[in-house]
């Protein structure tokens, strides 16, 4: 097997006083699916925010392709808390996709796709604009390239924000539960376009989802949190129809009832 | 010549201290005056009468739109050709008072709008009077949110007040202006007055921050 | 002199630098907004409270006084300005306190989300300041900016009580001249009103646009 493409080490996160990750280590590998499902409050978001840098990490460290991402080793080997530099390279391996889209009101769609890899990258305007373009195709929203943001659904501005993640390219790529905060009826045309994407392969996905049939469908393996721990951790089968934790069975009882009364 | 003389400075401070009691008089009158006229322009907005209700509005978009300095020449020195003629005070009062009242009607305004629809439906169903309705109902929900705003024209008003100085008005400001005249020396008594001003208005606002982190809490 | 006579007089020779000095001290509190406003946002206590100490001392004391400081005192600490300058000078830095607590709270007003989402994307703190956080929160300053020009607008007119040649001064100085007292101040309210309210009225169709965008 390669070098994981990402690896958590005795990862700690504390908000103030309140620890919400307790001393993780995980490992996700090169193309690998991960979903994470946890009830609310159990870390799990956090755990995705610290490796695309919304959250500073309290204790640890995380590795992205070898090369750690809160930390520089100097000549001593210490580890010393990364320049701004070096977290920007390091990112540039991670790409997200947000609860709540988040997508630039002030821009067009294709816009908004563009504007990080002529910004960020500095990748001429036209090859950018051919960019956007062909993965708005495989969105299925070519015909909106030049529509502002306010005038899509909730689905069509999901699978937006998927596209304007995707055209960096990143090695992993997180969703944040990206169906949740949408219509009942628009969840499946999202879904559909992050199980293209899964099915493609190459880029590695960290998936937190309520959606535990698609869990099932898409993930090669799937993570079970509480209480900022990693309780379960397995593949798809083993943990939704055989858990072996009682706070695994006792979420996922649960979690059935409400989703069918 | 030293640039700034302590005993030149405590020498005159008493002096513009004790002219300060015109500058609050004014300011208090002054602010007394804008609240009443301020309700007074809101209700008559309001009016069921066109007429009214477009005059009042014409008053206050003229008064709102025109400089206060101006407006204190016009009532000072014009109003005296019509044999109405004010002492400094009094027309500085009157010209703080209806200049400050267009923009505390625009408050209270946005105070009564931000009540609740639902709140006059509700006393309608509970058969309250239109007085009633006013009195028990909106005004009381309608003020409380706005009370930090009209404490912070207060204070806006009452560093407005040098303004009447234009008006020979011997406030803070032209006191000092008048020992600067007579000494050569404006360094001390205008420094004076800039932290007078400082240090009456910058507590009373942090007061008013506080107010407002209350009020909306309450709220 | 008829009514128009004295309108006439009183543009011809102040409305020049009514306008010169509304324009100039307008963008110095705008460049000083921007960059206070900014300021105060930074990481750096020190820097923060310069700027804290700087909006409320020219917030906290009164734009006249701060105009008669300049123009009288500073001349004793061999710092001489032309009656213009001062002007621009005390009128720049007196907005441009206000306008900074604009520009502070048009950069807070916008959703934090965006900063998560130009930090997903990897953008530097420059780049995400000028592509996604300014321009939206430009469109919410917007509103307020107006209406600190307006309030900008007339408050030259404090401009004449340090002899510089405005309109409220040239009304002065013809009042002196004429005795037209009535007709003079009424011709002068008017010139101020009919510049201001067209302004006003702007910035209310512009302030409807914008809460109807964003419906």
């Amino acid at each position: 097997m390669t070098e994981p493409i990402v690896k958590y080490n005795k990862v700690t996160k504390y908000f103030d006083d309140l620890q919400v990750l307790d001393k993780i280590d995980f490992e996700i590998q090169q193309g690998e699916k991960v979903a994470l499902i946890g009830p609310s409050g159990s870390g799990k978001t956090t755990f995705a925010r610290l490796l695309m840098t919304l959250e500073e990490i309290t204790d640890g460290t995380i590795e992205v392709e070898g090369e750690y991402l809160w930390h520089e080793k100097n000549e001593k080997g210490e580890l010393s808390p990364a320049s701004t530099e070096h977290l920007r390279k390091v990112r540039s391996n991670v790409g997200m996709v947000f609860q709540h889209f988040h997508l630039f009101p002030h821009m067009t769609v294709l816009e908004n796709i563009i504007e990080a890899p002529i910004t960020v990258k500095g990748k001429k305007k036209k090859e950018a604009t051919k960019q956007g373009k062909e993965i708005l195709d495989k969105v299925g929203l070519l015909d909106k390239a030049d529509v502002y943001p306010a005038q899509l659904s909730g689905g069509q501005k999901q699978r937006v924000a998927i596209a304007r993640a995707l055209v960096m390219e990143p090695k992993v790529l997180i969703f944040d539960e990206p169906t949740s905060a949408l219509d009942p009826e628009l969840v499946g045309e999202v879904l559909e376009v992050i199980k293209d994407i899964a099915d493609q392969g190459e880029t590695s996905m960290l998936l937190i989802t309520h959606e535990m049939d698609f869990a099932k469908e898409v993930a090669d393996r799937i993570a079970f949190f509480d209480d900022g721990k990693i309780v379960e951790d397995g593949a798809p089968s083993e943990i939704l129809y055989n858990p072996k934790s009682t706070r695994l069975k006792e979420f996922l009882e649960r979690f059935m009832n409400t989703q069918t009364p | 010549m030293k640039i700034w003389n302590w005993n030149y400075a405590f020498d005159i401070l008493p002096e513009i201290i004790s002219a300060l009691w015109v500058t609050i008089t004014a300011t208090v009158v002054g602010f007394g005056l804008a609240l009443i006229l301020g309700l007074l322009w809101t209700i008559l907005i309001r009016s069921d009468s066109k007429i009214v209700s477009s005059i009042a509005g014409g008053i206050v978009t003229f008064v709102r739109n025109t400089p206060i300095l101006v407006q204190l020449f016009f009532i000072f020195y014009v109003f005296p050709e019509f044999g109405i003629s004010l002492e400094p005070f009094v027309a500085g009062v009157l010209g703080l008072g209806l200049h400050y009242s267009t923009y505390l009607s625009e408050v209270f305004r946005s105070g009564i709008e931000s009540v609740d629809p639902g709140q006059w439906e509700v006393a309608t169903a509970l058969n309250f009077t239109k007085r009633k309705t006013w009195t028990r109902i909106i005004l009381p929900q309608a003020f409380p949110p706005v009370l930090p705003v009209i404490g912070n024209y207060f204070i806006t008003m009452f560093k407005e007040t040098p303004l009447l100085s234009a008006i020979t008005l011997v406030e803070i400001l032209q006191t000092a202006k008048n020992i600067g005249a007579g000494t050569f020396r404006y360094t001390e008594p205008f420094t004076i007055v800039g932290v007078l001003f400082l240090v009456l208005s910058y507590p009373a606002s942090l007061l008013l921050r506080n107010l407002e982190n209350k009020i909306s809490e309450k709220y | 002199m008829s009514f128009w006579e004295v309108i006439t007089s009183i543009l011809g020779q102040g409305l020049w630098i009514t306008l010169l000095t509304t324009f100039l001290s307008a963008i110095l509190a705008l460049v000083i907004g921007f960059a206070g406003g900014l300021m105060r946002l930074s990481r750096n206590k020190f820097v923060r409270f310069i700027v804290g100490v700087y909006v409320e001392v020219f917030r906290g004391t009164s734009l006249l006084v701060q105009l008669f400081w300049i123009y009288y005192v500073l001349p004793m600490f061999g710092i001489t300005l032309s009656a213009i300058t001062a002007a621009v000078l005390a009128i720049g830095l007196n907005y441009g306190a206000y306008t900074s607590e604009v520009v502070r709270s048009g950069i807070q007003s916008v959703d934090e989300g965006q900063i998560e989402a130009s930090i997903a994307l990897n953008m530097t703190k420059i780049q995400r300041m000028r592509r996604v956080i300014l321009p939206q929160a430009f469109i919410l300053m917007l509103p307020n900016l107006g209406n600190q020009l307006i309030e900008l607008f007339k408050s030259t007119s404090l401009v004449a009580l340090i002899t510089l040649t405005d309109l409220t001064y040239q009304a002065d100085v013809l009042n002196a001249t004429t005795l037209q007292t009535t007709q003079i101040y009424t011709a002068l309210l008017i010139i101020y009103f009919v510049i201001a309210w067209p302004m006003t009225k702007g910035i209310q169709i512009l302030e409807r646009k914008l809460t109807e965008g964003r419906m």
